[in-house]
């Protein structure tokens, strides 16, 4: 994608009056990392950039902003917050928008046509970090990473994140200006994590859980990464009833990734958010992808592709199945 | 708990059918398993699926959910958000290693008497067959 026709695009859209701010991504100060920008005016528009390493969700921003309460006769800020987003993410603020969490009007959305982004994590392994931030760009047939200097090509297959090789929705579903060409989308691969967990039987199922929850710090950053983890008052804070225990033991931490991955289901929009962020490597992906799958096979509904369909939870249809009851 | 101990169910019953039905059951003297701890909730679509976890967490070695059958429901649709809702539930549960043989949900109305016998026997079979659910038990803290 053309960066100077994405800098021009995000310094028009906060120079409008009735734009607070946009979200975009920057270069980061090492290595792979690449940060939030939060952009008010032209000049910090320069530095915004979409590069392979762009794989955060910029959606969280938008119902993670703090309003704490005004001095009396002050009038809320009701301009709008423009945001750029990928395929994936714009399901995340596509999944918000039906849910109500923000208003249709008061978002503007930049969508960006995304050809797949790299895994920081496991291009590291290979490459190792610089202490200069590496440049990387998509090629023909994967990726050219610049590092000290030196260009190195990069197979697409080698270093692609895990969720865009199952990704469906690389264009935006949703967006108010759009930018670069829209994307083919590709054959999604097979998703082999969750099949390896559904091949085991019961009670080793049981025993990979357990191995991966006990490594769970409960430092919650699953939660407040989602952009679709933003209730006011969470069942996790709540002591009355004590949903989950603090301790950090195997059972509370079943409780907790269990109940975090049902109030996720018919929601998540597999961003991969929840797995880049975990400090333990849990897979939560895996929990999320299966729900999922389960929703789009068996009831034929997807999060985050219709902005007007009623959410998946709220509703029902008389012959959904019911193979299961007695 | 050793294998041979009884099992522990929790059973989420719907005021309107269910239960009436658990009622009839009673008041025609038909014997059943006594393993059933009832819950009753005026409609299976406020069985929120946390509580199943939680009962689950607390103790119990399974849980029932039995409501109205569909188009039966004295609220016109709560069993239907409960169809949804429960069979996703369990979908995630046996995912996560939870025996399915756990986690039970039946429609049986008012004047089933004898279905409810029959499920309740169901459920007892089953999770006795599944054993004692220690694995996810609620670490009690000594005070």
């Amino acid at each position: 994608m053309d960066l100077e026709k994405l800098r021009e695009t995000a310094a028009e859209v906060v120079a409008r009056d009735d734009v607070k701010y946009l979200i975009g991504w920057k270069k980061g100060t090492f290595g792979y990392r690449v940060m939030p920008g939060f952009v008010e005016d032209a000049e910090s528009a320069a530095e915004l950039i979409f590069s392979p390493l762009c794989t955060a969700n910029l959606a969280t921003y938008l119902t993670l902003v703090e309003k704490p309460p005004l001095p009396r006769g002050q009038e809320p800020d009701k301009r709008k917050v423009a945001i750029m987003v990928k395929g994936c993410d714009s399901r995340a603020v596509t999944q918000l928008l039906m849910e109500k969490g923000i208003e249709r009007e008061n978002v503007v959305i930049i969508g960006c046509h995304c050809p797949g982004m790299v895994d920081p994590a496991l291009l590291a392994e290979k490459y190792p970090e610089a202490e200069e931030p590496a440049e990387i760009k998509w090629s023909d047939d994967g990726f050219v990473l610049v590092r000290n200097g030196e260009e190195t090509n990069l197979s697409r297959d080698e270093v692609l994140a895990e969720k865009c090789k199952l990704c469906r929705y690389p264009n935006p579903v949703v967006s108010d200006i759009t930018l670069g060409e829209p994307v083919e989308p590709w054959e999604p691969a097979e998703d082999t994590g969750v099949a390896e967990v559904e091949g085991k039987d019961v009670d080793n199922r049981w025993e990979y859980w357990q191995e991966q929850f006990a490594n769970c710090l409960r430092c919650y950053s699953c939660r407040n990464v989602c952009p679709l983890c933003y209730c006011e008052d969470c069942i996790l804070d709540r002591l009355n009833p004590t949903w989950v225990y603090r301790s950090v033991n195997f059972s509370e931490n079943t409780a907790f990734n269990l109940a975090r991955a049902f109030h996720l289901a018919a929601r998540c929009i597999e961003c991969g958010e929840c797995e880049r962020v975990c400090p333990a490597n849990i897979p939560l992906g895996k929990l999320n992808r299966k729900l999922a799958r389960e929703v789009r096979e068996k009831y034929g509904y997807e999060p985050g592709t219709d902005p007007e369909a009623e959410p998946f939870q709220a509703g029902y249809k008389p012959d959904d199945p019911e193979d299961f009851i007695m | 708990m050793s294998a041979n101990q009884e099992p522990n169910i929790v059973a989420f019953l719907c005021n309107w059918c269910s239960y009436a039905g658990a009622d009839l059951a009673g008041t025609s003297r038909i014997q059943y398993p006594h393993n059933i701890q009832v819950i009753r909730v005026m409609c299976t679509g406020r069985v929120n699926p946390l509580y199943v976890m939680n009962a689950f967490h607390q103790g119990a070695d399974g849980v029932l959910v039995s409501g109205c059958h569909p188009g039966d429901c004295h609220y016109m649709e709560g069993n239907y958000h409960a169809r949804r809702r429960m069979g996703l539930l369990k979908e995630l549960l046996e995912f996560a290693g939870v025996d399915p043989r756990r986690f039970h949900m039946s429609w049986v109305s008012a004047s089933e008497g004898h279905k409810w016998k029959e499920v309740v026997e169901k459920t007892v079979e089953d999770t006795k067959e599944a054993g004692p659910f220690e694995g996810f038990r609620r670490r009690q803290i000594d005070w």
